[in-house]
Formats: structure tokens, C-alpha cells, sequence
């Protein structure tokens, strides 16, 4: 067994109509599918000329991440999503299909460290970033890479997971976004949180929300205990009384 | 403002998603990289892939007149225009 120590010391998440504290409760107490929806979260504090390329994706990971990272300097960030810019991604090869040239746009902020780049560049930010894809279970690889840097050194660690609705065409094969939503957490030192691994002799069943908005149910709650497997892993958040 | 420069215009503000700018805050002779309006490197490929797009025109992007070319909306409709006619 292995496990990490840490402390969430602040968290923001963003889902279409989700958008404060009060909407998070009521929907943690009574988790429902949200419709489909274009809207995407203000990034109005952004300068125009910087936000008009981000997509909703990008507007998502800023709008949870700035407030978090806002008058703290040299903040290291993880970022993690599983399924990156689907809708640039599907853009980009339905022109090649039609065999029409790229947009160099399209092209240059598909790569899955695009939003930290843009991050970087927007904020000043040289700290260190890591843009993570890790499958079912990202969230505490990002979990891991974050402990990594607290351990390092690093008073506090921006970790921020986000994932945008798939295009259609990806739909049999994407299972795991019932809507967009992004969740940012501040970490410190601390034993607050424990995580640990273990391996799973059975699965526990499917989850029926993304892990990110379990634990942020955890967060919400009176729950102390929040458990997540991936293939023959099992995590367990542990909320230290 | 010719109809060519406001189309020019509306192309730029549609294709690199000016949002909060109209045709009337491009000067014509506005520089457009850099200082002026403020566009970058990855707009100039945007902009030259919409403009061969939209007016069936190629761009040489090593020729070294391209640059002069993308100066601004007057520069831009006039290299338009003598290609269209060529």
C-alpha cells in the first residue's frame, strides 16, 4: 500500500449552470444529468485579445484555475483532462477529410498542453506544468505528480481536471463526460487528505459521475471517505478527522 | 471604405475572432501585426488561409512580397484585386 498526504486548501468548479458554491450543494445533495448546453464560464477577466481563442475547454480550466491562482507567483500546475480539445480534434480531421487545409489555429491549440502553454503565457507563469491524459483514473495520477511537487518543495500546487462534451461522432466510444465540467483544487503540505492505492482483487461498480464531481460531492459533504477504481486499481480518499 | 476593404474586414474580425471589435475600428491603413491591431504570427497563417479560401487566390508564403502584402486592409485589398486579375 502507498498513499500521499495533502491538503485541499481551496476548490472552484464549473459545470453549464454550475457555477457557485449554492449550485455545487444542490446538486451534490441531488446529483442530476445536466442538459446539453453551448454556455460556456465568463473569462471576461481576460483581455479580449487572449481569450478569443480559447475554446471551451480552455475557458473552463481558466475559470476554475485563475481565482485559485490569483496573487499567488510561481504556482506549479497539473492539468488534467482524458479526452483534450475532442471538438478541435473533430474539426481538424473533418477538414482533412474533405481535404481542405488545416486551420493553423485549430492545429496549434489541439495538442493536449496547448492550455497550459496559453496559461503560461497569459499569467507570466514559469513554474513548472504538466498536461496529463492518464485514462479512467487521472485525477490521482495528477493527485501523485501534485504530491510530487509538494514533496519538492512547492508551497502550493494548482491542480485542475476538466472535460468537454465529445462531439457525437466519439460517442460509442466516450462514456465518461455526461457533461462538461471542470474542477480546480488549490493543494498544500498538510495531512488533511490521505490517498492511497491499493489493488483491487474485484471491481467495484462504475461510478456513475465523473470522479472529479464524486469527490467534490466528498468535499461538499459530511462524507469522509471517497473511493474511485480504475482496472485493477483502487484509490481511496481519506478525509483525516 | 470600399466594399473590398470592408469585406477584408469582416473576414479578419470573422476568421480570427475579434470579438469585440467591428469593421469601423480597422483603420484602412491600420498596421495589423504587431503594434496597430495587435495580431500575432499564428493569425497571419489564419488570415492568409482565409483569404486564399474566400477569393480562390494562392499565397506564396516564402515570397518575400508576401509580408508587404499583409501590411494592412488597403495593402491587402489591392493584392487581392491584382491577383484576382491576373
Amino acid at each position: 500500500m502507498s498513499e500521499i498526504n495533502f491538503n485541499i486548501a481551496q476548490w472552484r468548479a464549473w459545470a453549464p449552470g454550475l457555477d457557485s458554491v449554492d449550485a455545487w450543494q444542490a446538486w451534490s445533495r441531488q446529483p442530476v444529468a445536466l442538459p446539453g448546453s453551448d454556455a460556456a464560464p465568463d473569462v471576461s477577466f481576460l483581455p479580449a485579445m487572449q481569450r478569443r481563442r480559447l475554446s471551451r475547454l480552455a475557458r473552463m480550466a481558466f475559470s476554475v484555475g485563475w481565482p485559485l491562482a490569483e496573487g499567488r507567483k510561481n504556482l506549479p500546475l497539473v492539468f488534467i483532462s482524458r479526452h483534450g480539445e475532442t471538438p478541435r480534434t473533430f474539426e481538424i480531421l473533418s477538414d482533412l477529410a474533405g481535404e481542405q487545409p488545416l486551420s493553423p489555429t485549430q492545429f496549434s491549440l489541439s495538442v493536449h498542453n496547448a492550455i497550459i502553454g496559453l496559461w503560461s503565457i497569459m499569467r507570466g507563469e514559469t513554474s513548472e506544468m504538466t498536461a496529463l491524459a492518464a485514462a479512467g483514473d487521472g485525477l490521482e495520477h495528477g493527485m501523485l505528480e501534485a504530491a510530487a511537487l509538494l514533496a519538492e518543495g512547492a508551497p502550493a500546487v494548482l491542480l485542475v481536471i476538466t472535460e468537454e462534451q465529445p462531439p457525437e461522432a466519439y460517442s460509442a466510444w466516450v462514456d465518461d463526460v455526461p457533461f462538461p465540467y471542470a474542477v480546480g483544487l488549490l493543494l498544500t503540505p498538510g495531512t488533511d487528505w490521505r490517498l492511497t492505492l491499493n489493488s483491487a482483487p474485484q471491481a467495484l461498480s462504475k461510478a456513475q459521475w465523473p470522479h472529479a464531481l464524486n469527490l467534490l460531492q466528498t468535499l461538499l459533504g459530511q462524507q469522509t471517505l471517497c473511493q474511485h477504481a480504475w482496472k485493477n486499481r483502487v484509490w481511496t480518499w481519506q478525509r483525516n478527522p | 471604405m470600399s466594399d473590398l476593404h470592408r469585406e477584408i474586414k469582416l473576414l479578419i474580425i470573422d476568421a480570427l475572432g475579434l470579438e469585440d471589435i467591428s469593421a469601423d475600428d480597422i483603420g484602412d491603413n491600420q498596421t495589423l501585426f504587431g503594434e496597430g491591431l495587435g495580431l500575432d504570427s499564428v493569425d497571419a497563417l489564419e488570415l492568409g488561409l482565409a483569404i486564399q479560401k474566400k477569393y480562390g487566390i494562392k499565397i506564396d508564403a516564402d515570397a518575400k512580397d508576401t509580408r508587404n502584402h499583409f501590411t494592412n486592409v488597403a495593402s491587402l485589398a489591392a493584392f487581392v484585386t491584382a491577383k484576382q486579375a491576373a
